[in-house]
C-alpha cells in the first residue's frame, strides 16, 4: 500500500475538487443540461435575493422571530428530503461508490461535509439564513451570535440531508428508491398546493398566526440556531447559548449517526442482490386473484386485468393516472367552490383521463414484443385495443360521472346534469378513438428513468400524438357540442336536455367502437415499427 | 432433410450501416442450432427479423414452411422468441406474467396454470414466483422469459444469447430444459458468442460476421480440420493470428 502519504487535508481538497469536477463533466454532457443549470443558477440567486430583500424589509416588524424560524426550520425539512427523492442529484452523496478507497471514516466524514458545500443548494441556503439573521440581529452580541448561528445552521443542514442520504442509501439506489423518485414530482406538487393554501390563509389573517409554530421551532436545531440570534437581540445571553448548543450537539450527534452508518455500509457487503434463505411462503395459491375472476375470459380479459395491475404497480403509469385523477377533480371542483365554475367543466375529468388512451403502446416500454408476438391479424389488435379501452373505462366512467354529479351539486344545476354527462361520455368515447388511433399511427418511447416522458429525438412525435389527437377529439365530440349548444338556446330546447344524455353515450360507444375498427388493422400491420419506436427508452 | 428455417437474401440497413447483408440459411428441423458470431456480426438483427420484430429490407423468412410476412397467423402460434435487449412485463410476479403470456396466446387459463406450476418448478423459479420480474437476477430472468417462450408448446424455438449473464447453476438447468425439448424432435435456434458451449450443445452451427454468413453445416464440417471450433471461428471471422500485444512488458511480476 503506498496510500500512508495522503493527509486528511488532501483528501478533502480531492473530494471537493471531484465534486466540482463532476458538477462540470455533468455540465459538458449536453447544452440543454448546461442551459437548465445557468437557468437554475440564476432564478435560485435571484430567488436568494429577493427574499434577503424581503427578510431585511421585515427587519423590526413584530412576528420577524417566527417567520424566519419558521423558514429555517422548513428549508432544513427539505433538506432531510432532498436526498429521498433527488437521490442522483449528488454523486458523491453515494459513498458506496468510494468503497474501494482506502479511507479512514474521519478524514472521510470532514470531505465529504466540505464537498457538500459546493453547490447551489448550500449557496441559496446560505443567503437564507443571512437575510433571516440580519432580520432578528440588532446589537454587536447578535452579530456575534449571527456569524456562529449561520455557520452551524448550514452544517446542520448539509449533515442531515449526509446522515439521512446514508441511512437510506439501500433504498435509494434499490428499484423501490427509484420507483419513489418517479413520484417525486407529485410531492412536489402537492407541496406547492399546501403552500399555497398556507399563504392564503396568511394572507387572510396576518403572520400572528406564526407565533404558536415559532415558540416551539426556536428550541428545534436548526431553526434554534437563528432563534439564537434574536435571544441575544433581547439580551438573553443565557438563553441564546442554550440556544447555540442545542444546534451545535445536533450537529455532532448527526455526524455521528452519519459516520457509524458510513463506517458500516463501507466495510459490509451489499446485500441487495442476496436471496433471502428462506423463500417467501407461497401466499395467493389461486394465483389469480379476486380481480380475474370479475374480467372476461380470453385476450380481453388478459390484457384489462395487465392494464389494470399496471396503473397500480408501474411507477411511471400510476404517477400519470393520479396527475390525470387529480387534475379532473380539481379544475371542475375548485371553479364551482370559488363560484366561477360551470357544470360543463366537469368534462375535464373524461378529457385528462382519456389522454391514458394516448401511446398505449409506449406505455409497455420495450416489453411490446410480448404483445407483438401473440397478434397475427386485425382482429387480435382489435381485441387487444378493446380490452387497454375497457380497462381504461372501468376507472374512468365511474370517475368522471361522479365529478359531474359533485360538481352539480356543488353548483345545485341539477337540470343540467343529463347534458354534462352526455357531452362527458361523447368526449370520453372521441378521445378513446383518437388515443387508439394515434396509439398505432404515432406510438413514442416513454423513458423508464428520470422524470422525462418522451424518448430524446420523438418530441415531435409526441406533439402529434397529443395534441393533434385532442384536437380530433374535440372536433369528433362537435355534434354534441352543437346539440348542447341548441338545447341551451332553442326556445323549447331545455325540454329536450335529457335526451341529451343517452344521445351522448350512444355517440361515444359508437365513436370509439369505430375508432377501434380504425385502429386496429394499423396496429397489425405496423408491429414491427410500432416496436422499433417504442424501444428507445 | 426438411427445414425449420428457410432464410434467402435477407438484407438490413440502418442508415449508412449494414447490419446483415444479404443473408440465406437452411436450418434442418428437429436440431440443436448455434448462430454464432462476435458482437455486431448481425446475430441479433437476423433473429429479430426471422421472428417477426423487425421488418427486413429485402429477403423471404420461411418457418417450418409459412411466410413469416404473409402468415403471421401460421408461424406466431408455431414460434417461441427469448429476444436480447427487450424487456419483459416487469410489473408482474413471475407467474402472473406466464398467465399472461399465456392466455394472450389463447390457451385455457386451466391448462396455462398446470404448465407454469411445471415450468416454474423445473427452472427453480416456484420460490419467486410471486416476486415482481423486476426484482428478478439476470439468470431469473432469462428462466422467466424461457418459461413463457416455452409455455405454447412451439415448434421452433428462438433464444438471443439465452446464456449471457446466467450463473452455471441456471445455465444448467436451461441447458437441461433445452435437451429435453429438442430430444422430442422441436428445433432450437440459439445465438452466442461463446464457442464452448456452443461446442457441447448444437449439432448444427451457422457463423456470422459482419452482416454475412461465413460458414453453415454440422458441428464436423464447420470445424473442418481446426482442433476446436474456437479456432476454426476465429480463422473464419479473420481474427487468427492475433496476439496480445508485447506492449505490456510491465505488467505481472510483482509491483515496482
Amino acid at each position: 500500500m503506498t496510500t500512508d502519504g495522503a493527509t486528511p487535508a488532501d483528501i478533502t481538497s480531492v473530494v471537493v475538487r471531484l465534486k466540482l469536477s463532476l458538477l462540470r463533466n455533468g455540465l459538458r454532457q449536453s447544452g440543454g443540461r448546461r442551459a437548465a443549470y445557468v437557468v437554475s443558477a440564476v432564478v435560485v440567486l435571484l430567488f436568494g435575493a429577493l427574499q434577503l430583500l424581503g427578510l431585511i424589509a421585515l427587519r423590526g416588524h413584530a412576528h420577524a422571530e417566527a417567520v424566519v424560524v419558521l423558514l429555517v426550520a422548513v428549508l432544513a425539512l427539505g433538506w432531510a428530503v432532498m436526498p429521498l427523492f433527488f437521490p442522483g442529484g449528488d454523486e458523491t452523496l453515494d459513498p458506496t461508490r468510494l468503497v474501494m478507497l482506502p479511507l479512514r471514516p474521519r478524514p472521510l466524514v470532514r470531505a465529504l461535509l466540505a464537498a457538500s458545500l459546493v453547490g447551489i443548494g448550500p449557496l441559496f441556503t446560505l443567503l437564507l439564513l443571512t437575510g433571516s439573521v440580519i432580520t432578528v440581529a440588532h446589537g454587536g452580541a447578535a452579530y456575534a451570535v449571527a456569524v456562529v448561528g449561520v455557520v452551524l445552521a448550514l452544517l446542520v443542514c448539509v449533515a442531515l440531508a449526509r446522515a439521512v442520504a446514508a441511512a437510506n442509501i439501500r433504498l435509494l439506489t434499490s428499484r423501490k428508491g427509484r420507483d419513489l423518485a418517479v413520484l417525486s414530482g407529485l410531492v412536489i406538487a402537492i407541496g406547492a398546493q399546501l403552500v399555497n393554501f398556507g399563504a392564503q390563509r396568511l394572507g387572510s389573517s396576518g403572520l400572528s398566526q406564526l407565533e404558536p409554530a415559532g415558540d416551539v421551532l426556536r428550541w428545534v436545531p436548526p431553526a434554534s440556531a437563528i432563534g439564537a440570534v434574536d435571544s441575544a437581540s433581547e439580551g438573553s445571553y443565557g438563553v441564546a447559548v442554550l440556544q447555540l448548543a442545542l444546534s451545535a450537539g445536533a450537529l455532532v450527534a448527526l455526524i455521528a449517526v452519519w459516520a457509524r452508518h458510513l463506517t458500516k455500509l463501507m466495510t459490509s457487503p451489499d446485500g441487495s442482490t442476496l436471496q433471502s434463505a428462506t423463500d417467501q411462503p407461497a401466499r395467493d395459491p389461486g394465483t389469480s386473484g379476486g380481480l380475474a375472476r370479475l374480467l372476461p375470459a380470453g385476450r380481453t380479459g388478459t390484457v384489462m386485468e395487465r392494464s389494470l395491475r399496471y396503473v397500480w404497480r408501474d411507477p411511471k403509469t400510476k404517477a400519470a393516472w393520479v396527475t390525470s385523477l387529480a387534475i379532473g377533480l380539481i379544475v371542475p371542483v375548485f371553479n364551482a367552490l370559488q363560484g366561477t365554475g360551470s357544470i360543463y367543466f366537469a368534462c375535464f375529468a373524461a378529457g385528462m383521463l382519456g389522454i391514458q388512451m394516448y401511446n398505449q403502446f409506449g406505455q409497455d416500454t420495450s416489453a411490446f414484443w410480448m404483445v407483438a408476438t401473440t397478434i397475427s391479424s386485425a382482429r387480435d389488435a382489435y381485441v387487444e385495443l378493446r380490452g387497454r379501452a375497457l380497462a381504461l373505462l372501468v376507472i374512468t366512467l365511474p370517475y368522471a360521472t361522479l365529478v359531474t354529479v359533485l360538481t352539480t351539486a356543488m353548483l345545485g344545476d341539477w337540470p343540467r346534469l343529463p347534458e354534462a354527462l352526455g357531452l362527458s361520455f361523447a368526449l370520453l368515447g372521441a378521445m378513446l378513438a383518437t388515443g387508439a388511433w394515434t396509439s398505432a399511427r404515432f406510438p413514442y418511447s416513454i423513458p423508464q428513468e428520470g422524470y422525462k416522458n418522451v424518448a430524446p429525438g420523438q418530441t415531435g412525435l409526441a406533439w402529434i400524438s397529443i395534441f393533434g389527437g385532442m384536437v380530433s377529439a374535440a372536433l369528433l365530440t362537435a355534434p354534441v357540442i352543437a346539440a348542447t349548444i341548441w338545447a341551451n338556446v332553442a326556445k323549447n330546447g331545455d325540454d329536450w336536455g335529457w335526451l341529451l344524455l343517452p344521445a351522448g353515450a350512444a355517440y361515444g360507444t359508437a365513436i370509439t367502437l369505430t375508432g377501434l375498427h380504425l385502429a386496429a388493422p394499423r396496429t397489425a400491420s405496423r408491429l414491427p415499427e410500432i416496436l422499433t419506436a417504442v424501444s428507445k427508452g | 432433410m426438411t427445414s425449420a428455417v428457410s432464410v434467402r437474401g435477407l438484407w438490413k440497413r440502418f442508415g449508412q450501416q449494414v447490419a446483415v447483408a444479404g443473408i440465406d440459411l437452411e436450418l434442418p428441423a428437429g436440431k440443436f442450432i448455434g448462430l454464432v458470431g462476435p458482437n455486431g456480426a448481425g446475430k441479433t438483427t437476423t433473429l429479430s427479423m426471422v421472428t417477426g420484430l423487425l421488418r427486413p429490407d429485402h429477403g423471404t423468412v420461411e418457418v417450418v414452411g409459412h411466410d413469416v410476412w404473409r402468415d403471421p397467423v401460421a408461424v406466431k402460434a408455431r414460434i417461441g422468441v427469448l429476444p436480447e435487449g427487450l424487456r419483459l412485463f416487469e410489473r408482474l410476479s413471475g407467474r402472473e406474467l406466464l398467465g399472461y403470456s399465456g392466455r394472450l396466446r389463447g390457451l385455457p387459463g386451466a391448462e396455462v396454470e398446470r404448465r407454469a406450476t411445471q415450468l416454474l418448478d423445473v427452472l427453480d423459479l416456484a420460490g419467486a414466483q410471486h416476486k415482481l420480474v423486476v426484482d428478478y437476477s439476470t439468470g431469473m430472468r432469462k428462466k422467466i422469459g424461457l418459461a413463457a417462450a416455452l409455455l405454447h408448446n412451439p415448434e421452433v424455438l428462438f433464444l438471443d444469447e439465452p446464456f449471457e449473464g446466467v450463473d452455471p447453476v441456471s445455465a444448467q438447468t436451461i441447458r437441461g430444459v433445452l435437451e429435453r425439448y429438442t430430444a422430442s424432435g422441436a428445433t432450437v435456434v440459439f445465438s452466442s458468442h461463446v464457442m464452448e458451449l456452443v461446442e457441447s450443445l448444437c449439432d448444427w452451427v451457422a457463423v456470422m460476421a459482419a452482416g454475412r454468413i461465413r460458414a453453415q453445416g454440422t458441428l464436423a464440417e464447420v470445424r473442418g480440420q481446426a482442433p476446436t471450433l474456437q479456432r476454426a471461428f476465429l480463422e473464419l471471422v479473420g481474427a487468427g493470428g492475433r496476439d496480445a500485444g508485447s506492449d505490456l512488458d510491465w505488467l505481472g511480476g510483482g509491483a515496482r
